[in-house]
């Protein structure tokens, strides 16, 4: 270029907003001014994925259609055009099924664990380092921020932004998500940490990471986890399945084991989830948790049946006692 | 906003921007969501930003970059601090079209330009990740991701940059019967252009 002394100066121009475009947003958090920006990038670009999605979705391979050379060969161009476009539709029928098949589902999960929801198809998602979906749905369809996001198989996350026809899904696999958490058929409470599921090393396949808040606590590979929930049901309903205890580890000089869970969603393929938008009236409990593997070890209930611990065998009510159906006792 | 306001003709202005916004919206609704082994996935904005440098030197880069870099920080999924990659791209956009003049000359140097613009974007960013304390940019999970990133960038860098090119030349010589100011960088990158692919 011949006038670099002007391309000097824009650079610098330039530097200097983006320097000051990032102090004013990491000193503003989450109340900075610049959020408004942000709005504005929903509102421009959120139309504009929802369409590219929809178009996007059943091809596949797009370069091809864009580079296909228009020009001499109008027919063969023409028909295969066609053609394409019946494959996209049988494409897009069979995608139809199986997002049929998947909203039944949920629909399924959600009916059981008393959630109202509102069901929506993943249209895009972040890069670099941050783990974070779009969905299309917005403040049009009631969604608000810090609302509990689920598919039909577990926890994916919570809302963070909401635009008018889409809204911004911070994943459970974020390093900056964490999620209040408890064992299944114990009380003990805990933290699931999202570790990052990029890169080279096993972040693959735990990319979640839990801690007991109790460093005495019991906890063994194979128990599943459900979500806490949160205050008032914000940002987490009580009740999500997250996911199953693949190992853990206790590191040297530390109290607290660390546990890495499998989720049960699969974050590579996300496609339909949902939208918590009213949380569930009584806590479900593990009533949405999938049923067991293998149906053996329930033999060891933590509420020991009243009174006399190790006593199997009391004249009157042995048969009672033996099945622990104390739905009062281990309510809380 | 995407409009660059610089000297040369309004097409041209235009044509980048919707390069830009193409290329963004390919990578939130596509790139970003293909299952590639690891989880990390080609920046073809970035990839976009070098190869419009590349064509069109450096004010032009930097500016397309600034510009490409602050719609990929508000655009819907992103979750960062606003101006990263306005920041990492401008300065990236700036460099590859310094290398643009030694373009016509050796024809590897468009893909030793992505190369390392690849990387010095990358680890650029994870830079600023970790001196504003985001937790996401640990030491831990940049050595992971960032060797990835590179590779796949590179492994992309010839498609898109063949595409950006193909786009902008097929425009070029659309329009030259109509403007005669456009037909002198046409030509020279054009030639350029024969010699590399």
């Amino acid at each position: 270029m011949k006038d670099t002394r002007r391309t000097r100066l824009v650079l610098g121009l330039l530097l200097v907003v983006a320097l000051a475009l990032i102090t004013v947003d990491y000193r503003g958090g989450e109340s900075s001014p610049l959020r408004g920006l942000r709005g504005v990038g929903a509102t421009v670009f959120g139309p504009v994925e929802r369409a590219s999605a929809a178009v996007v979705r059943p091809i596949g391979n797009t370069f091809d259609a864009f580079t296909d050379a228009p020009g001499e060969r109008r027919r063969a161009d023409r028909l295969e055009r066609e053609n394409q476009r019946l494959r996209e539709q049988l494409r897009a029928s069979r995608l139809d099924q199986n997002r049929a098949a998947q909203l039944d589902r949920l629909l399924g999960s959600a009916g059981m664990g008393g959630y109202k929801i509102a069901a929506a198809k993943v249209i895009s998602a972040g890069q670099g380092f941050e783990d974070t979906v779009t969905i299309d749905v917005g403040s049009r369809s009631g969604v608000r921020p810090e609302m509990t996001v689920m598919s039909a198989d577990g926890l994916v996350g919570r809302v963070v932004r909401v635009g008018p026809a889409t809204a911004t899904v911070l994943l459970a696999t974020d390093v900056t998500s964490q999620v209040g958490s408890r064992l299944e058929d114990s009380q003990e409470i805990g933290i699931v940490q999202g570790r990052g599921r990029r890169g080279l090393g096993d972040g693959g396949g735990t990319p979640l990471r839990f801690q007991l808040l109790n460093a005495t606590a019991p906890m063994k590979v194979g128990q599943r986890l459900v979500t806490l929930g949160s205050q008032a049901e914000r940002p987490y309903v009580p009740g999500v399945p997250i996911g199953v205890i693949e190992r853990i580890d206790q590191p040297v000089g530390d109290l607290n084991r660390i546990a890495y869970v499998r989720p049960f969603t699969k974050f590579t393929s996300l496609d339909v989830v949902a939208v918590v938008v009213a949380p569930p009236k009584a806590d479900p409990r593990d009533a949405v948790l999938p049923p067991k593997p293998k149906p053996t070890p329930s033999a060891t209930p933590s509420a020991t049946p009243s009174g006399k611990p190790g006593d199997r065998k009391p004249a009157g009510d042995g048969k009672p006692s033996k099945k622990p159906s104390t739905k009062p006792s281990s309510g809380d | 906003m995407l409009n660059t306001p610089e000297v040369s003709p309004a097409g041209r202005n235009v044509l980048t921007a919707v390069v830009i916004v193409a290329a963004l919206i390919l990578q939130v609704s596509v790139a970003n969501r293909l299952p590639l082994p690891g989880g990390v996935t080609p920046d073809l904005v970035l990839l976009t930003v070098v190869a419009l440098a590349l064509v069109n030197g450096s004010l032009t880069g930097l500016v397309a970059g600034f510009c490409a870099g602050l719609a990929a920080d508000i655009i819907p999924p992103a979750d960062h601090t606003i101006g990263r990659y306005a920041l990492v791209y401008c300065l990236i956009g700036h460099v590859c079209g310094l290398a643009s003049d030694e373009m016509d000359r050796q024809s590897l140097v468009p893909f030793f330009a992505v190369a390392a613009g690849a990387l010095v974007a990358t680890v650029l960013y994870a830079a600023t990740g970790m001196l504003l304390g985001d937790p996401r940019a640990s030491w831990t999970i940049v050595t992971r991701i960032v060797p990835l990133q590179v590779l796949y960038d590179v492994m992309a860098s010839p498609f898109v940059v063949w595409a950006v090119l193909r786009v902008t030349r097929r425009f070029e010589r659309g329009e030259r019967p109509s403007r005669d100011r456009s037909v002198v960088p046409a030509a020279s990158y054009r030639s350029g252009v024969g010699t590399r692919l």
